[in-house]
């Protein structure tokens, strides 16, 4: 028997572990120790070959202005902190090249730059559903598009690293909302 | 079925016996050792018919569970917690790594078969599992980026096990990675610049490459066609990015494709791969397609102002300067190497640079070069030495075609240079015809 085929193949196969492994830890340490953001945004409903449906977030704040001095580039990392309003919901304020003190900052990417005005690329744009609720929810979406408090992404921050933990709209998670739709 | 030569001498041996040619002894002989031969070469074409069939079946049943694992997965399973939902994607994985772990400590001992099916299962269980954390965790990104980490962490198993479907596979990948990161905006790493890179980890199956492995003729025209793809979306990413001020205009974008396919026809062999039939070199017909056809492009001088205007402005990008680069060593090597047909079929790519100073007599070098070129293919036959004559005579029509849409010349005209050169090809032929003749009777 070689010996290297087999040492290989166990890399091989411990990598195939370590990458999705490595995956689960970080989201997992965000979402237990992560400070909840709440943003309100749109989700309506495509498809995905490999992780089936889901509902694409988009976070109402598709821009962020940066300080003067502060020159972003299109495609280029930047952090930014939240402040949250008397609703509860958070908007994004301060930029900055480096991680800001504390650990309830995002690290994001910016889009395009015009002036000082930068769109943000969201690090999260998905929410995975089940296919009995995605339909349901894309005709929920088309009904309650108009209401005034709308969808909110419960987002976990921590260190950079944003998790999507939930939708919800006034206060209930949107799944609950789903189920119940069709009992 | 094919004809084997067993069976053409078998049916020729009672003809030779009656014309006196074969004694009695000396037929009964033939006749026993090639039935013996052809039977013996009938039995292996069926064993390797039947393990091909086998290798196919397998495959697909492989791809068909993995498949139906992910798809699921995708179902999305909500209801339970996140950890028996993970199980649903690692316990599949495990399975499929004890399989294959297994195949790899028997080593050659295993049917071809079962060794593509553990392949492909453990690179399909290891989709489902990147996939499945994605989904439990909103994770974002475009499906192109779950590809990249997917085919990465698949790649060992094409020389640990080795598993040729994981190969094909990691191949279509890197092609369809490539080509959905054409038109982003990122940074380098995480563009098409990537796939000659990626591309490396198969570089033991690109023909040529001395070591053992020898591709078989599906996996080099998959691997040319993944090289055109891949490199071609390379070019037109790095064009876009780094390149001129026409950048994204398809005047830049054909020279470049067209400095790929010179590079992929000067492609290095060695000389048990230069000897090999055209069919096994994907590289060298598609690249030859490709260049025939930009430089019957130029030959019209409606396209002269179009292809210089590329070709101008792509000499400001760093993508063209490698380019020339890589091909002008190829081309040093093709010239040691005396494969003297593929200099001249990859100089066409050139021709546009050669014309410049000439202003607009593109069209007129592009013709009286193309023209030679098929006048070369054919004579280099009749000289006894390897040439291509119904490559050159398809050149010579082609031009002759390309020429009839030319307005500024008279039908008259045309239709008597027409005529002239067609019986001085006829003349040609049959002076060469009765020459060859003569030479055969000479022999004795």
């Amino acid at each position: 028997m070689k010996l290297l085929p087999v040492i290989l193949f166990g890399f091989a196969a411990l990598a195939q572990w370590a990458a999705p492994c490595w995956q689960i830890w970080t989201y997992e340490q965000v979402l237990a120790k992560g400070t909840l953001i709440k943003l309100k945004c749109a989700a309506p409903d495509p498809y995905d070959l490999w992780r089936g449906r889901f509902l694409a977030v988009r976070p109402a704040q598709s821009q962020v202005t940066a300080p003067l001095g502060l020159s972003l580039e299109r495609g280029q990392p930047f952090f930014a902190t939240f402040t949250t309003g008397p609703d509860g919901l958070a908007t994004l304020s301060g930029v900055s090249l480096t991680p800001p003190a504390g650990n309830d900052y995002i690290r994001l990417r910016a889009g395009s730059v015009y002036d000082q005005t930068v769109t943000i690329e969201w690090p999260f744009e998905r929410f995975y559903l089940n296919e009995k609720l995605a339909p349901e929810a894309d005709r929920w979406f088309a009904e309650s598009i108009r209401t005034d408090g709308g969808i909110v992404a419960e987002v976990r921050v921590d260190n950079g690293r944003g998790v999507l933990a939930d939708l919800s709209v006034e206060g209930r998670p949107i799944r609950e909302i789903l189920k119940q739709r069709l009992e | 079925m094919k004809s084997s030569p067993h069976r053409w001498l078998l049916e020729h041996i009672p003809e030779w016996e009656r014309d006196g040619l074969l004694t009695a002894e000396a037929a009964r002989t033939l006749r026993e050792r090639h039935l013996a031969e052809q039977a013996s070469e009938e039995a292996h074409s069926g064993l390797a018919h039947s393990r091909l069939a086998q290798i196919v079946t397998g495959s697909l049943g492989a791809l068909l569970v993995g498949l139906g694992l992910i798809a699921v997965i995708g179902y999305n399973w909500d209801d339970f917690s996140r950890p028996v939902r993970l199980s649903f994607a690692f316990l599949p994985l495990l399975a499929a790594q004890l399989f294959s772990l297994r195949i790899v400590l028997r080593g050659q001992t295993v049917a071809t078969w079962v060794r593509e099916c553990a392949g492909l299962l453990q690179a399909l269980a290891t989709g489902a599992c990147l996939a499945i954390v994605s989904q439990m965790y909103n994770l974002g990104g475009e499906w192109p980026d779950l590809l990249f980490w997917w085919m990465l962490l698949s790649l060992p198993l094409v020389w640990v096990l080795p598993s040729k479907a994981v190969a094909v596979f990691y191949l279509t990948a890197v092609t369809v990675w490539s080509v959905s990161r054409m038109d982003d905006v990122g940074p380098w790493y995480n563009s098409p610049v990537m796939y000659p890179v990626l591309l490396l980890g198969l570089l033991p199956l690109w023909p040529g490459w001395p070591p053992r492995h020898v591709p078989s003729v599906f996996m080099r025209w998959l691997l040319t066609m993944s090289a055109i793809v891949g490199l071609c979306g390379a070019a037109t990413f790095a064009s876009n990015t780094w390149g001129p001020a026409l950048a994204g205009e398809s005047q830049t974008d054909l020279w470049l494709w067209t400095l790929i396919a010179a590079v992929l026809v000067l492609f290095p062999l060695s000389p048990s791969g230069m000897a090999e039939s055209l069919g096994r070199k994907p590289q060298v017909v598609l690249g030859s397609l490709w260049l025939l056809g930009y430089g019957l492009a130029g030959t019209f001088s409606e396209s002269n102002e179009f292809l210089l205007e590329g070709v101008l402005e792509d000499f400001t990008g760093p993508w063209t300067w490698g380019l020339l680069a890589v091909m002008a060593a190829f081309m040093m090597i093709a010239a040691f190497r005396q494969r003297w047909a593929v200099l001249a079929i990859a100089a066409i790519g050139l021709l546009p640079v050669i014309a410049y100073p000439l202003a607009a007599m593109l069209n007129w070098v592009s013709t009286v070069y193309l023209f030679g070129l098929g006048v070369m293919f054919i004579l280099l036959e009749f000289t006894g030495r390897r040439g291509s004559p119904r490559l050159g005579a398809a050149l010579l029509c082609a031009l002759i075609i390309a020429r009839m849409a030319d307005s500024q010349f008279s039908l008259l005209t045309k239709g008597l240079v027409f005529m002239v050169a067609g019986v001085a090809f006829l003349v040609f032929n049959l002076a060469m015809t009765r020459q060859g003749r003569g030479h055969a009777l000479k022999t004795p």
